[in-house]
């Protein structure tokens, strides 16, 4: 009934993804400079891409048939121009923009989207350490605005496709900072290496996909500092290379956390969806209480850049869960 | 793209590039070289803990910490160090070392190469037979 089509960018990507894989490794080789690999790590984030992909194809039908449902219920048309879909695509890192948000900020959503985040290592490979569970944290009705404004279903998975397209090369150490007007509006390699920091200063921030002004208006932007270089991976490190046990490992502890016995409705219900590093006793840490003991230890950094909250004092306690 | 040849590109890029990698020499695990280093990288994991003990393993892939958090295990993991304070932990005596078992879905078990002599005085700190 749709009848639109436009072609699966990131399959017809994976040749490029492997040849610039490729060529980054011969350059950190070549010049000893910008990045590490490491054969484990680096296969794992491979069979992670394509367990995400042959998840997409087992599960794709649950996001296409929703996006088809509200295609019949909408009475808007767009239409098919090149500015419709480049509107689209804006709109579209806009909405990624708030989905990623989530992942950091709901344990639901985050479940899906840790495995990402769970490479002590930054290169090629680690942007396809994809999620193969993404389908359950229901996100997709993030795109709901999209088509019930008249984007057609096709067109939004086709830009959707194209996001992650850019997405890829941004997860470098090999290219330092881009000229200013580049920083300035585009997601490049210095933003999304923030992202990836496991620093304090770097948790919760750089959200972007392709246009970084999403966070500097809503308030996450922190530039790559200099003298704090992105240590990469989880605020928790994982103790296995394992794909499945990568790919699951959040869902089980939201399994083991909310089942645990004598808690009230309302804990079990926050340890699914509160932030990372809730706790209902406050044993664990939460993203702002890392940055509070941060602080408390090097006083000195409050009201730099990622610094600049003020009166983020908590209590001190053991050990902390937030990615 | 019909789905043999993405399958079949996909299957020979992974296993290319892990061939490259490991032939290149980097499958190197991380060496926990000294007392200093296991400090070291024992603060980058539990920056908030007070390491008071550092036992290192001899072949440099393991220390066992103790803090003023508790009890933990740093090991080597790949090119980096991974770690994981614990309450309690099931320790199994192997030829060549020990297994603890963590109690962690994200870490189940970790294989450690002890000599007899290491084996029995990490057994004795685990167990807590010695102080």
């Amino acid at each position: 009934m749709t009848g639109l089509h436009y072609p699966d960018v990131v399959q017809l990507a994976v040749p490029g993804f492997i040849l610039l894989i490729l060529l980054e490794f011969g350059w950190i080789v070549w010049t000893h400079r910008g990045g590490r690999y490491e054969t484990r790590d680096a296969l794992t984030s491979l069979l992670m891409g394509a367990g995400n992909v042959a998840s997409g194809i087992a599960l794709g039908f649950v996001t296409w048939g929703f996006y088809v449902l509200l295609w019949r219920i909408t009475p808007l048309d767009l239409g098919t121009s090149w500015g419709v879909v480049a509107l689209c695509f804006v709109l579209d890192d806009l909405r990624y923009y708030w989905v990623h948000r989530f992942g950091h900020r709901s344990r639901w959503v985050w479940a899906s989207h840790v495995n990402h985040h769970s490479s002590q290592h930054y290169n090629l490979t680690t942007a396809l350490r994809q999620t193969w569970t993404g389908t359950f944290t229901f996100m997709m009705v993030l795109s709901a605005p999209l088509i019930l404004l008249g984007f057609h279903p096709a067109m939004v998975l086709f830009v959707g496709g194209l996001n992650l397209l850019y997405q890829f090369w941004i997860h470098t150490e090999a290219i330092g900072k881009l000229p200013g007007w580049v920083e300035a509006v585009m997601n490049t390699p210095s933003h999304h290496r923030v992202h990836h920091g496991r620093n304090p200063r770097y948790l919760d921030k750089n959200y972007a996909g392709v246009f970084i002004v999403w966070d500097r208006m809503f308030g996450t932007f922190v530039t790559e500092q200099a003298d704090d270089k992105p240590e990469y991976g989880l605020v928790h490190n994982l103790g296995t290379f394992n794909p499945l046990r990568v790919a699951f490992h959040e869902w089980i502890g939201i399994w083991n956390d909310a089942t645990q016995p004598g808690l009230t409705l309302r804990q079990r219900f926050m340890y699914c969806v509160a932030p990372p590093g809730w706790s209902h006793d406050g044993s664990r840490r939460m993203s702002e209480g890392l940055r509070a003991d941060h602080l408390r230890r090097h006083p000195e950094l409050r009201g730099t850049p990622g610094f600049e909250e003020a009166g983020e004092m908590a209590p001190a306690g053991r050990g902390a869960n937030a990615g | 793209m019909p789905l043999g040849l993405l399958v079949l590109l996909v299957a020979v890029g992974i296993a290319g590039i892990a061939v490259l990698l490991h032939l290149t020499g980097h499958s190197r695990a991380f060496e926990i070289d000294s007392e200093a280093t296991a400090r070291r990288e024992w603060h980058r994991h539990c920056p908030e803990d007070e390491v008071r003990a550092v036992l290192v393993a001899a072949n440099h892939r393991a220390a066992l910490i103790e803090g003023a958090q508790g009890r933990g295990l740093l090991w080597s993991f790949g090119a980096d160090t991974t770690a994981q304070q614990f309450d309690r932990v099931e320790v199994t005596d192997r030829p060549d070392g020990l297994i603890l078992r963590l109690g962690s879905f994200t870490a189940p078990a970790v294989r450690l190469h002890l000599s007899p002599e290491e084996r029995a005085q990490w057994r004795a700190r685990l167990t807590g037979a010695t102080p």
